[in-house]
Formats: structure tokens, C-alpha cells, sequence
């Protein structure tokens, strides 16, 4: 148990510290097209481990699954409305 | 139209329902609504006729994609809290050989999600640019692994 609290504090920590890096991303980077790299890299990162850090907390499978599912649905939205922004900004004189 | 493809892809969708929304007899007029709206979506994006993907080297990039992601996103962590902001961004023009259409979308997809990369589909029919983060990384040789990984996975014939 006290492991598995340990193991949440830290991944769900580390988590929030690439969410930060996506944001500070958004706003450090020059151009659309660099947002993107931040926004599809980090976030799906710090999302990840937040859903590991939370998996030692779930009560049954079923909840587990649904966290596991909940990542590779956002993994899958995320990838592909990266590729219509990119397509969108690209044919809109790149940058 | 193939039975068993059409029950496999409506029970794989009535578990993701009940992974989603739990076990709840309540829910079974929407969830039947749901499975059979998305198992028609599916037939008619996907059909069952399309490339077999290999079971092995679909689970190959599956158990790569945790570690692919991490690198990715240390990647981009380092370069946004450095002060210097450490960037060589350019594009780097690609020939994919996978053929143009779902295939090739999934793969472009899929790439946007590994280090350093995000491949753009400029304009119908030519190349694909790589955006990418650090122009000096060999970024078209390992945009052709992982192509090679993928095209493994759908289990194309090279030719």
C-alpha cells in the first residue's frame, strides 16, 4: 500500500512537470508548427504518467482498463488532430 | 459480408463500452446503438478484406511506444526549460512508401507521436515533410525504421 502511494505521489508528480513543459511550450516556442511537437510530445507524457501513477489506487481490472483506455483514446485524438493541424497550417504558408 | 470479422470488431467494441461506461443493464439500449453505429463505421472505414496486420509485430510497436513516448517527451522538456531554447527547427522532405491513402495516415499519424518528429502531408500526391524539432538528429533514417516497423505491422509485401 505504502508503495503503491509512493509510486503515485512521485509518477503523478513527474506527470504534472511535463504538463507544465507543454504549456511553458505553448508559449516559449516560435511558431505553430513547434507547438505541435510540445503539445503532442509532452502532454502525452505527462498524461501517461499520471494514468500509471493512478493505476496503484484503482479498486478492480475495470477501472484500470478504463484509465489504460482513456490514454490510448487521448493518444489516438491527439495524433491524428496533430496531423489535420499540421496539414491546416502548412497549406496555410507553413510556419 | 464476413460474420466473423463483423462480430469480432462489434465485441471488441461492446468491451470497450463496458471498460468505458461499466456494467450497468441500464445502459444497454445506447450501448447497442454505440457498438452498432461504430462497428459500421469501422466496416465501411477499414473492411475486413483490407491487409492483415501481424498480430507479433503489432504488439512489437506497442510495447516500443512507452519508451518512444518518454524519449519524446524529455526531449521536449529539455529544449522548453532550457533559457537558451535549444531549437534547429527545418523540414526534411520524405518518399513514404506506403501508398497513399488510410495506411500512409495512419503511419504520418503515429510518426507525430515519436521524438522530435511531426510528419506534414503537404499537398495530395508528392512527399511528406518531417518537421522536426532538431534538424541535425538523422531524422529521415529513422522515420524510414519506423516505417519499415509499420509496414512490417499491416503485413504489406514488399514489392
Amino acid at each position: 500500500m505504502l508503495v503503491g502511494n509512493i509510486a503515485t505521489v512521485v509518477l503523478v508528480s513527474l506527470g504534472a512537470v511535463f504538463f507544465l513543459a507543454g504549456t511553458v511550450g505553448l508559449l516559449r516556442f516560435p511558431d505553430s508548427m513547434t507547438r505541435l511537437h510540445a503539445l503532442t510530445k509532452a502532454d502525452n507524457l505527462g498524461l501517461g504518467l499520471v494514468v500509471l501513477g493512478l493505476l496503484p489506487q484503482v479498486d478492480s481490472v475495470l477501472a484500470a482498463l478504463k484509465l489504460v483506455a482513456v490514454w490510448v483514446l487521448t493518444q489516438l485524438a491527439g495524433a491524428t488532430v496533430t496531423q489535420l493541424v499540421a496539414r491546416a497550417v502548412w497549406r496555410g504558408g507553413g510556419s | 459480408m464476413n460474420a466473423p470479422a463483423v462480430l469480432l470488431r462489434a465485441g471488441g467494441f461492446l468491451a470497450l463500452w463496458l471498460v468505458l461506461a461499466g456494467v450497468n443493464p441500464a445502459d444497454l439500449p445506447a450501448a447497442a446503438v454505440a457498438v452498432a453505429a461504430a462497428t459500421w463505421v469501422s466496416l465501411s472505414l477499414s473492411p475486413p478484406s483490407g491487409p492483415r496486420v501481424s498480430l507479433p509485430d503489432l504488439a512489437m510497436l506497442i510495447l516500443r511506444f512507452p519508451g518512444q513516448s518518454l524519449l519524446a517527451g524529455i526531449d521536449v522538456a529539455m529544449r522548453v526549460f532550457d533559457p537558451r531554447l535549444p531549437l534547429n527547427v527545418d523540414t526534411v522532405p520524405y518518399s513514404p512508401r506506403l501508398p497513399e491513402g488510410a495506411a500512409r495516415d495512419a503511419f504520418t499519424a503515429y510518426a507525430s507521436l515519436m521524438p522530435g518528429t511531426v510528419p506534414v502531408t503537404a499537398d495530395a500526391g508528392g512527399d511528406i515533410l518531417i518537421h522536426c524539432l532538431d534538424v541535425t538528429q538523422p531524422v529521415a533514417q529513422q522515420m524510414a525504421r519506423e516505417e519499415d516497423r509499420f509496414i512490417r505491422m499491416l503485413g504489406y509485401r514488399d514489392d
